[in-house]
């Protein structure tokens, strides 16, 4: 399943390594993670539900869902899709028996609903108190995702206290973008990231990108990363932490985790929140089979570590994800079954589209997914048409021949972190759902915590590294740098992504912001 | 009989569920059921106490848990797995023991255990870190359950529970209670009680009663869920960490709480290195595992560490906190007392609110 001729990519495997998946030995190269290395060798199921046992499979790729926690080498509950492989590692699937794949205990989907449903472990069994101790007794023995660990984490563990001017959380374009203008107007900057590499979801577009020569148009996305980490090299002010996840903001005060086993205490004078998004789920029948992924976790496992993710997929959703997406699977030699687009019209730009058609792929507007159809992984999907009303129109509904299905249906915003720091945030549709309230210069209503990019709202990349540029020089210049000339180039930036938005596209971001901007001063 | 309950914690709805036959009762809540330490403690009970009071009131509350579950027919995952206090150093220990004779004289079932026993019960236990503790009765009940459970008995019975309604005013007439405001408007009541837990304070000020009860922080968090593997609560007095394992298999945990001038809710990560560091010393499998989530909660206690409950010099106007760290594990009986107090006229010199 491993791809080797890619027309953009050169994927370039590490050594290669043994891990032992439920004690069987499978083949993987350095640098890709236990997911995507179990993923090439065919396993689908990762993980079993916590009540139900339905299985789970590889979704996100980027650590944030639940559905690939495994034991690794003793330690339970580990985001595999987030671990690198060793040679020798051991990694066993948890809460099945005897594992994942055929975990007796999913016969419970079928009955438990009957005997013991949703909610009724407060309401059921509580009398006489005989009856209520021991079912409480004996449900207590079904609990729990991993088994205890077996052996004590024998990880190094160490502390480091860092003071700086300006902590960036998230290496991706907004991000790196706000470490490169703060650096350049003098500013020290820590620069942390949860991935070994920067560039955040750039990594995977490997399409051009649209605007004008400014906006570095008619760049692929893994080019302009490679441009920005090359910069960011550059500038000596900078301190790049990979591996390094930030896990809270206490007033001022930065939490980090650096590679598992160092524990950052960081007290900046400003931070920039740049986490991005993350994927939006749908609702339809067996929307958790293993086979239905994350458009963004398909593109990882085949632009990052150049695995097919099967023969023939579904795309659902037409906006500019699912359209780059199918073309991107076409590349990389998938079939695509077909683009079902529950709007009367394709959301995305005309182009993608146009070319989509030319490859002969089927777009289905005014339908959705009704439900993915298999028993322990995707076979096939059903799609139904869509009234004016948006209900399913009985009789209409059409069997898709696929062995995977693609949610391509938008981003929420990564804002857990800003909601947690105790900024004021606001639910706004037009900008992918809780953001937080800013300035222009993206400073949120915690005087010194900017924000910049996908979480201050869904747009795109050129966006985000303006905004990124801009929360950086505006840091830099409140601490006291760059001067006059600082502030020339916070303005000029402005005025660029102002322009920027003015095209249709951008109305609906606009509208947005209009919801969540303060006027002057902010804070 | 009116009688106006403010708080709708353990205390606040025990008390109103033991009222409801014979009076006609409203809670006035600021927030929601469960945003005060009712709903942000880590349920550990026991009756493995360090004064007479405190011992009756925890043994009483326990069965009151066992048949209000029944009556209310609502299962509060009430887990009566044991409950274990370990000392680090002999004069903990001592201490321990001390209490160890009265709870015994007054027939809790407890005995000592040496490290290496408690390294039997809890696996993964490293014996080397603890000098000694004792093993008696308790366990961990679910707050969520206990305060919804109230709640659904409460109402059963007709009491009205007003959530997002805070208290303006006591008023009060020649020193007697009239009633109360609330969001604005007027309430009629014979009886006003202060169940207001870290906020019990200001709320008595309203009234124009002094309250001096000390108001304190503490910190918690949760691990990613496991397969069941600690049975008993444990405590460390020397530390004053202390954990279990959640009916869904999450280890909970947190530090005994500080003093603090206002009660307010925000986490820290100087508790998380602490707590880490104890919690790993004490089980070294933990090390390695992921935090899932933290929070803060407050509470207040009475000045000599009782709990405050009895009428004040203003007439009607009953006390009704300071169950400090004890809320779950006595918060049931205590709401009886509270009934008692209001229907009977009793008092408790050792609760008294005009004790200090």
């Amino acid at each position: 399943m491993r791809l080797e001729d890619h027309p953009i990519v050169e994927f370039k495997r590490g050594k290669e390594v043994t891990i032992y998946f439920n004690g069987k030995p499978i083949k993987a190269y350095e640098g890709e993670t236990v997911a995507s290395a179990l993923y090439a060798a065919g396993v689908r199921t990762f993980s079993r539900s916590f009540r139900f046992h339905r299985p789970r499979g590889f979704f996100c790729a980027i650590g944030k869902c639940s559905s690939c926690l495994m034991e690794v080498d003793g330690i339970p509950n580990i985001r595999v899709c987030k671990v690198y492989v060793k040679d020798g590692m051991q990694v066993r699937t948890q809460n099945s028996f005897p594992n994942a794949d055929n975990d007796l205990l999913g016969v419970l989907d079928s009955i438990i609903d009957r005997f013991y449903p949703h909610g009724s472990h407060y309401k059921k069994f509580n009398r006489p108190r005989i009856l209520r101790e021991f079912i409480t007794k004996r449900v207590r023995g079904f609990a729990g995702t991993g088994n205890p660990p077996k052996k004590v984490f024998e990880g190094e563990a160490s502390f480091e206290e860092i003071e700086t001017d300006l902590a960036v959380v998230g290496g991706g374009p907004a991000g790196m973008s706000a470490a490169i203008f703060a650096a350049k107007a003098g500013a020290r900057v820590i620069l942390m990231d949860e991935n070994p590499f920067l560039g955040g979801q750039l990594v995977k577009q490997t399409h051009r990108f649209f605007g004008s020569g400014r906006h570095r148009a008619g760049t692929r996305g893994i080019r302009i990363a490679t441009i920005l980490a090359d910069e960011i090299k550059e500038l000596k002010n900078i301190d790049v932490r990979f591996e390094t996840k930030v896990f809270g903001i206490y007033d001022g005060i930065v939490g980090a985790v650096e590679k598992e086993k160092k524990l950052l205490r960081i007290k900046p004078k400003k931070i920039v929140v740049a986490t991005g998004a993350y994927e939006r789920t749908l609702i339809f029948e067996n929307n958790d089979l293993p086979g239905v992924y994350g458009a963004g976790g398909v593109q990882t496992l085949m632009n990052v570590y150049g695995i097919k993710p099967g023969n023939k997929g579904l795309i659902v959703g037409s906006g500019n994800v699912g359209l780059i997406l199918t073309y991107q699977l076409m590349q990389a030699g998938v079939k695509v079954a077909a683009i079902v687009e529950a709007m009367p019209r394709i959301g995305g730009y005309f182009v993608h589209a146009a070319k989509v058609r030319r490859l002969g792929v089927p777009i289905y507007t005014s339908y959705t997914i009704q439900r993915a159809i298999g028993k322990k992984k995707v076979e096939a999907a059903e799609i139904v048409k869509l009234d004016e009303n948006w209900c399913p129109v009985k009789g209409s509904e059409k069997r898709i021949e696929c062995d995977f299905i693609c949610i391509a249906i938008g981003l929420s915003p990564t804002h857990e972190l800003l909601y947690q720091a105790g900024c004021e945030m606001k639910f706004v549709p037009e900008l992918g759902g809780l953001v937080p309230v800013r300035n222009k210069y993206g400073e949120t209503t915690v005087e010194g915590v900017y924000v910049a990019g996908d979480v201050a709202g869904i747009e795109e990349a050129t966006a985000a590294m303006m905004e990124g540029r801009i929360a950086g020089i505006d840091a830099a210049i409140k601490i006291g740098y760059g001067g006059d000339e600082a502030l020339k180039i916070r303005e000029e930036v402005v005025r660029d992504l102002k322009e920027f938005r003015e095209g249709p596209f951008g109305a609906r971001i606009v509208a947005g912001l209009q919801k969540v901007t303060m006027e002057e001063g902010g804070a | 009989m009116k009688i106006a309950i403010i708080g709708s914690g353990i205390v606040g709805l025990s008390a109103a569920y033991n009222l409801a036959n014979s009076a006609e009762v409203i809670v006035f809540e600021r927030r929601y059921p469960l945003y005060g330490s009712s709903g942000r403690n880590s349920g550990g009970i026991t009756p493995m106490l360090g004064s007479k009071e405190l011992i009756e009131l925890a043994k009483k509350s326990i069965r009151i848990y066992d048949s209000v579950q029944g009556e209310v027919n609502f299962n509060f995952l009430l887990r009566k797995d044991g409950y274990l206090k370990v000392a680090k150093n002999d004069a903990d220990l001592d201490e321990l023991e001390k209490e160890y004779h009265l709870q015994k004289s007054m027939g809790v079932k407890v005995r000592e255990v040496d490290p290496y026993e408690i390294k039997n019960m809890v696996q993964g236990f490293n014996p080397k870190s603890v000098e000694g503790g004792f093993f008696g009765e308790g366990g961990v009940i679910f707050p969520w359950p206990v305060i919804w459970g109230y709640e659904k008995g409460c109402k059963e019975r007709g009491v009205e529970i007003k959530p997002m309604t805070q208290v303006s005013e006591v008023v009060v007439e020649g020193g007697e209670v009239k009633g109360l405001k609330a969001n604005g408007e007027f309430y009629k009541a014979d009886f006003v009680v202060n169940a207001a837990g870290a906020w019990s304070n200001e709320i008595s000020k309203l009234a124009g009663v002094e309250l001096n009860n000390t108001i304190i922080k503490e910190e918690i968090c949760v691990l990613e869920s496991l397969k069941p593997f600690i049975d008993p609560y444990i405590l460390n007095v020397s530390n004053g960490v202390y954990l279990s394992q959640s009916a869904r298999g999450e280890v909970v945990g947190g530090i005994l709480g500080k003093e603090v001038s206002n009660p307010e809710t925000s986490s820290s990560l100087d508790f998380l290195i602490k707590y880490a560091k104890r919690a790993v010393e004490m089980i070294p499998s933990l090390k390695g595992l992921s935090v899932l989530r933290q929070w803060a909660g407050v509470y207040d206690s009475g000045k000599d560490g009782l709990p405050v409950i009895g009428e004040t010099n203003v007439k009607g106007f009953i006390q009704a906190n300071g169950l400090g760290k004890y809320g779950m594990t006595i918060g049931p009986a205590a709401g009886e007392l509270v009934a008692e107090v209001i229907l009977k006229g009793k008092t408790y010199d050792k609760f008294s609110p005009e004790r200090f």
